[in-house]
């Protein structure tokens, strides 16, 4: 799949209008120098270390725990993004935790750039007829407004989203 | 808690409006929904995607038997337990034996309108349960003793004053009112909840008929908490909220969101195939949904039947003049606004609800915010009918509607009528006061006989 770089543009303006942090890495490197901005070095860090840009983000000296219900925060791989509504997706296919995007306080979420779709249609189009046991479209952080329409961000789940696109 | 009061519409409508803190917190919230709405709608095409909405709805009201069957094998497949509950008490009933023979004690609660037309909690918490709502405005209105005053913000006729007093009264935490530090209490005390909770009950937005699966819109988080961490989930659901497929969900992504909040999309839209299978390390173990139809099957019959294309958005309330000045309690039962005055008098019948075919100016606001479609003024016009054929109008009205019938019907007695009126103005104005004449036609001039042609 080709995707356009207007698609990544239009998918980081609309993942930023919904008060997600967004960021564009070139590579690896560019990747570790992001995450060493955004996750404090004493934060203990959940990451299921299992695709290859997950392997170089926990390589770049973030102090890594085993399980996600402790963690502060979680930098994971996500399944796809959707440039209409700044969306992305994680899925519980392969085994993945889903949970691991909302109980830490702080969600980074990598994006590879080919993962990204211009709608929801064409992402939909794209996924088998059997959906995996949780798929979960997350659009910024978690937020409210039951108090006198008050927008709070940070309620339930994550305070803080960052999505980064590689 | 819980007794319907929609008999006393009036009344609760003349208190409300006296209630300066809660006529701000409606002048609030509609305005603000109201704006954000017009402005959601400008990034795309309401009216093409209001027709596709609406197709999509009555294409399962159409075949409802059908899908219910498609979904409940799908799901099975998926491995969920589904229930099929006729009533209220029915629906209730079989949650408890659920709770019960898993030994429960306690569930974390996600928001649910269904469950608040069940008044599940109150039976669950009779029959010993603890039930904790997480969604902050439901969470609110539990420590109250409350019911939701709107079907999206249900604390929305709180303010932060009372909230924060709340608080402190209930949970021993220092008074503050500020939201930012409210929410974040919430979100301690429940974040502990979440994790010790023995089961988790939701609703659901929509139900897939194709794969079987729920679908939630959720801003908190909460949703997803309730459905993904207790190791037994429970989903309660009134039968029409099927569709088709997954590839009808986007039309509805771009519609409810926009419709309720104004917000382009909630911030989680979580998509549950299923019970946890071999290999995932997501979803709860054991997964029951219950189908409630409580009434729904006989509305499909009637003449009324479009109401059940709703998708629980609440624009119709927002933009309803009559919602925006006496709140969701004065309605006196679970569903307030245009579509709940349909609903109300049809799920509850004409003699518990008669008089909230009134709470209308028949104006068509609602007609023109809906996403799906539903004539909710003419409905209101019918049910308004059927006040009359059912015998529920006040003995004035039904009087004075005779009375005027004579009259048409004898000119004679019309024109007599007409002369009188005309002589006795002057007296009825000075006995009656403005109250009296301001509310009567002037006396005509030209009697009708000689008016006509």
């Amino acid at each position: 799949m080709s995707v356009t770089d207007a698609t990544i543009a239009l998918f980081l303006e609309n993942a930023a209008k919904s008060a997600a942090v967004v960021h564009r890495a070139a590579g690896a490197a560019k990747l570790r120098s992001i995450l060493s901005e955004i996750v404090a070095q004493d934060a203990d860090v959940f990451c299921p270390c299992v695709t290859e840009l997950e392997q170089a983000a926990a390589a770049g000296g973030v102090r890594l725990v085993p399980g996600y219900a402790s963690a502060r925060v979680t930098v994971e791989e996500v399944s796809a993004a959707i440039a209409e509504t700044g969306s992305i997706v994680c899925t519980s296919s392969g085994g993945k935790a889903v949970q691991a995007s909302l109980l830490p306080a702080h969600h980074v979420a990598l994006v590879p750039r080919d993962r990204i779709f211009a709608t929801l249609d064409d992402y939909f189009a794209g996924q088998a007829a059997a959906p995996p046991t949780n798929l979960t479209i997350i659009t910024g952080p978690s937020r409210t407004a039951d108090i006198e329409l008050n927008l709070v961000i940070g309620v339930h789940g994550p305070e803080r989203l960052d999505i980064i696109v590689v | 808690m819980n007794r319907q009061t929609s008999l006393d519409f009036r009344t609760n409508a003349a208190s409300a409006i006296k209630d300066a803190a809660l006529r701000k917190a409606m002048r609030n919230a509609t305005d603000t929904f109201g704006t954000k709405r017009t402005v959601a709608m400008e990034s795309v095409d309401f009216s093409a995607l209001r027709e596709k909405a609406s197709a999509i709805r009555m294409e399962v009201l159409d075949n409802l038997p059908a899908y219910i069957a498609h979904f409940t094998t799908q799901a099975t497949q998926a491995g969920a337990n589904v229930h099929r509950a006729a009533d209220a008490a029915a629906a209730n009933s079989i949650i408890a034996d659920i709770l019960r023979s898993n030994n429960v004690r306690m569930v974390a609660k996600g928001k649910s309108m269904i469950s608040e037309e069940t008044h599940l909690n109150a039976h669950l918490e009779k029959e010993g349960f603890e039930i904790v709502e997480t969604d902050l405005g439901e969470y609110i209105i539990q420590l109250e003793g409350e019911t939701p005053s709107h079907i999206i913000v249900p604390a929305i006729h709180k303010n932060r004053q009372q909230v924060g007093r709340l608080f402190a009264d209930r949970l021993g935490v220092d008074y503050s009112e500020d939201p930012q530090v409210l929410t974040k209490i919430a979100r301690r005390v429940l974040r502990e909840k979440f994790l010790t909770a023995d089961a988790g009950i939701s609703g659901a937005n929509f139900a897939l008929a194709d794969s079987g699966s729920l679908v939630i819109f959720t801003n908190e988080g909460n949703g997803r908490m309730v459905t993904s961490v207790p190791p037994l989930h429970i989903a309660i659901l009134s039968i029409e909220k099927i569709l088709p497929s997954l590839a009808d969900l986007p039309t509805f992504m771009r519609l409810l969101p926009r419709s309720a909040t104004g917000q382009m999309i909630t911030s989680y839209v979580s998509i549950l195939t299923g019970n946890r299978k071999a290999g995932d390390a997501t979803g709860a173990r054991e997964l029951h949904i219950v189908l409630l139809d409580n009434g729904r099957s006989g509305i499909l019959k009637g003449d009324c039947r479009e109401i059940l294309k709703c998708i629980r958005c609440g624009a119709c309330m927002n933009v309803c003049p009559v919602y925006r000045t006496v709140g969701g309690h004065a309605y006196g039962w679970t569903y307030p606004g245009p579509m709940g005055i349909v609903l109300t008098t049809l799920l509850t019948g004409m003699a518990a609800s008669h008089p909230l075919v009134d709470a209308s100016t028949l104006c068509g606001a609602c007609n023109d915010a809906c996403p799906v479609k539903v004539p909710l003024q003419e409905m209101i016009l019918r049910q308004r009918i059927r006040r009359v054929s059912e015998g529920f109008s006040p003995a004035s009205v039904s009087m004075g509607m005779h009375l005027f019938g004579l009259a048409v019907k004898s000119p004679l007695l019309f024109s007599t009528g007409e002369r009188l009126a005309g002589r006795f103005w002057s007296v009825l104005r000075s006995a009656g006061g403005e109250n009296v004449a301001g509310r009567l036609p002037l006396p005509t001039k030209l009697p009708f006989s000689r008016r006509m042609p």
